[in-house]
């Protein structure tokens, strides 16, 4: 187990201390590359000042907010189909139809609506992750075991309790499974529209580390945003494994 | 049985006109405010008016070429990288966490070191695009090779089939349901990141008609641009899903 | 050299000379030993099966056989020479045929694999394949996937692959151990027609006691942890075997109660 970790990390330190020796020694000039050590240290100062903390706050406010948003929506729709076959095959032409416009061409549409800022960050994020919540929490209804619905059947639940009772905790595993990769496409879908146009958050500080050509800081928010991102999905990871046990990532959809 | 589904399908699609009509109504009585909410027949005008004068076509053609391109080069770099990496152990042991570790990087933040590298220049795009698209197909090519069914090692090694005959004849085809999903995956991601460098970078594409139709408060023309958007992520999932299918119809084919 | 040629026709020269020899071959696994100190010599042509309880590394014997395991101490050679890897001489049947065969290839394909590594050239395959398939009774359906093929029929497949191998020793693990008693009692007789033509030398592991003395010239059996060699019979039943006669005959009877006493005493 340790020497698999030792082997891991090889490649990536060896690569940092070439970098940093190659960047020490032929003393670069570079708009798009740092010694490690400078960067570093840039991410240090924009920690000491503030504003890489602000910048995550915005981030992750839109992100999550988002999340939340398209995620409620995709729910509500994914057990609602997941429940009632016809209204599925109805809804079936306009889902397929929405489903595939990749969510930043609605950027503009956002932009001319609601201006600059968080709210339009938010509608971008949100249909984002209607999707994949949609699609993976209507296939989870639809694999309860049909026995645990005759079982709502016989105890005469009404819709209401059988949804909250029955239906809800049942798919739960796989509709947190759901969450999590939705959790990683706000991440990825905020980052984006603020590095496109939106002038906040980490996607703009990191644009304007490079157009003050500070290739120090830019690469310092590039790692920083790696962390984030490689700390959500951890962690999410983590939490499914907690509450649903290994079983759970059995399902996974990659 | 056929009948019953061309029923329901046609019921959607009345569905689907209808909530386009709810779109018109609303349009019509300028219940959202027209400068954002064009009604659908100025979308669709918009829409002939650019193909009929050749400016859709063209900008069509050029998203298309971005997406195609860096969708191409991630493609034969990220198998051939996933092979290298995942038909040896101990690569697979050396480098598979490093990728890990990369997996969960939201890849558009590799934009400003495009950038700052190649300048907002065609090749700015095509390194992003390519560089987001390589994720899927590198993992799940490295994945795949990893989870080759070992007894057909063992049938390769009876045969003394050389390296080469085992990577191109065991693993490669082994490991295709996963590449080829996400192949599937990575076309979607080049179609984001192509949208996303054409407004960065000015390219000549949809994206960058879409924002400057939103600049000059051409909604009609806008929105003809989304929905060409949503038509070629749309044509393209369906002929990788056909792709698919052909190829792995050895797995799909029961009793 | 008429000495040597003359030789090789007497029954004494036979027993000098072996196909398959293991001689004092230990094999550990993973800190146990599974094999210990089996000496075993097979005959170019000998149809040996091997039996025993599970866990006794009846398989394991094979795969060290096949060379896919060398040995811990001791040495396994073929034709004189030392084992040291798979030889292409020697072909593999394995019991699970639905992991041996390529999925995405159909039936014809498959026995493609073996012709295309054996470097004949492509105009000449397809002939080969339809002979191989017709062989053992697939003669229409080369286009078929595994997945479309019922397990006796993968098996078979897997079968035709083997020959096209052209081997000298055919190994087979517990062959027909997942199919219905039904199709193995068919696939028993078409093994001994197609061995009849080609005179390979075989090892056949099973757990079923009658199929191997239906089918062997001698049963070798393996006692359990660590596997060592318990009993060792000849099995003199005529050839050709018939699966009603054969096994009403008395000596099939006298041996089949041997070797299950044996079995029974292995596992108390």
């Amino acid at each position: 187990m340790r020497s698999e970790r030792l082997k891991a990390a090889i490649l990536p330190m060896s690569l940092l201390i070439v970098l940093e020796i190659w960047a020490r020694s032929v003393d670069i000039h570079s708009d798009a590359l740092a010694p490690p050590s400078a960067v570093v240290l840039a991410l240090f100062q924009a920690f000491g000042d503030g504003s890489i903390l602000a910048a995550t706050r915005d981030t992750l406010a839109s992100a999550f907010a988002g999340l939340a948003v398209g995620g409620a929506i995709g729910l509500f729709l994914g057990i609602a189909l997941g429940i009632f076959q016809p209204l599925d095959r109805l809804m079936e032409v306009t889902i397929e139809s929405l489903r595939p416009i990749p969510s930043i061409a609605l950027l503009p549409i956002a932009l001319i609506a609601l201006g600059f800022g968080y709210r339009m960050e938010i509608v971008i994020v949100a249909f984002a992750c209607v999707w994949p919540i949609l699609i993976l929490s209507r296939a989870a209804v639809r694999s309860i075991e049909p026995r645990l619905i005759e079982v709502s059947r016989a105890l005469r639940l009404s819709p209401g309790d059988r949804i909250s009772k029955i239906i809800i905790p049942a798919a739960l595993p796989r509709i947190f499974l759901a969450f999590r990769l939705a959790a990683g496409i706000a991440l990825i879908v905020a980052v984006t529209v603020e590095i496109a146009i939106n002038p906040i958050g980490l996607g703009a500080g990191i644009m304007i580390a490079q157009q003050a050509l500070r290739p120090d800081l830019m690469l310092a928010y590039l790692l920083w945003i790696g962390l984030i991102g490689y700390a959500l999905n951890a962690g999410l990871l983590a939490a499914q494994q907690h509450l649903f046990g290994p079983a759970a990532l059995a399902g996974e959809v990659r | 049985m056929n009948w019953t589904l061309t029923l329901w399908r046609l019921a959607s699609f009345a569905v689907a006109a209808g909530l386009i009509a709810l779109w018109q109504l609303i349009a019509n009585l300028k219940l959202a405010s027209p400068v954002f909410l064009p009604g659908p027949d100025r979308a669709w005008a918009a829409l002939m008016r650019g193909f009929s004068n050749g400016t859709l076509l063209e900008k069509t053609i050029g998203t298309l070429e971005h997406m195609f391109y860096g969708w191409l080069v991630a493609s034969v770099v990220g198998i051939a990288l996933g092979a290298m990496i995942g038909s040896s152990r101990a690569m697979r042991s050396y480098v598979a966490p490093s990728l890990e570790f990369l997996r969960p990087l939201p890849v558009s933040a590799i934009i400003p070191v495009a950038i700052a590298l190649f300048g907002l220049t065609q090749g700015m795009a095509l390194f992003v695009i390519a560089f987001g698209a390589i994720w899927p197909m590198l993992l799940a090519t490295v994945h795949g090779f990893g989870a080759v069914e070992p007894r057909l090692y063992e049938v390769a090694r009876s045969l003394h089939m050389s390296r080469l005959a085992v990577i191109f004849k065991i693993a490669l085809p082994s490991a295709s349901p996963d590449i080829i999903s996400g192949m599937r995956l990575s076309l979607t991601v080049s179609l984001i990141l192509a949208v996303v460098c054409e407004i960065l970078a000015g390219l000549d594409g949809l994206g960058h008609w879409v924002l400057l139709s939103a600049r000059a408060f051409r909604s009609p023309d806008l929105f003809a641009g989304v929905i060409l958007l949503g038509a070629i992520g749309y044509v393209t999932a369906l002929a990788m899903s056909l792709v698919e299918q052909r190829l792995l119809r050895w797995r799909t084919s029961g009793h | 050299m008429t000495s040597i040629a003359l030789r090789k026709d007497t029954p004494s020269a036979q027993l000098e000379k072996s196909q398959i020899a293991f001689s004092h071959v230990t094999l550990d696994l993973g800190g146990k030993t599974i094999i210990e100190n089996v000496s075993l010599d097979v005959k170019p042509g000998e149809f040996l099966c091997i039996i025993g309880a599970s866990g006794c590394g009846k398989t394991t014997a094979l795969r060290l056989a096949a060379g896919l395991y060398q040995p811990t101490s001791g040495n396994v050679s073929f034709d004189g020479e030392p084992m040291r890897a798979p030889r292409r001489d020697v072909a593999i049947v394995f019991q699970d045929y639905g992991k041996a065969l390529l999925p995405w290839r159909t039936a014809a394909g498959n026995v493609a694999l073996a012709l295309e590594t054996i470097g004949m050239p492509k105009a000449q395959r397809p002939a080969r394949i339809d002979e191989l398939l017709k062989k053992v009774g697939l003669p229409h359906h080369a286009a078929k996937y595994p997945a479309e093929m019922s397990g006796g029929m993968q098996q078979r497949l897997q079968i035709a692959r083997c020959l096209a191998q052209e081997p000298k020793a055919l190994l087979m693990d517990e062959p027909f151990g997942a199919l219905d008693a039904m199709t193995r009692q068919g696939l028993q007789d078409e093994v001994l027609s197609l061995l009849d033509a080609s005179k390979a030398t075989v090892i056949f592991v099973t757990h079923d006691l009658e199929e191997a003395i239906y089918l062997g010239d001698r049963v070798v059996g393996l006692l359990p942890h660590p596997g060592r060699i318990g009993i060792d019979l000849k099995i003199n039943l005529p050839r050709p075997r018939d699966q009603l006669t054969t096994r009403e005959n008395p000596e099939f009877l006298r041996l089949r109660r041997e070797l299950f006493d044996f079995i029974k005493a292995s596992e108390a």
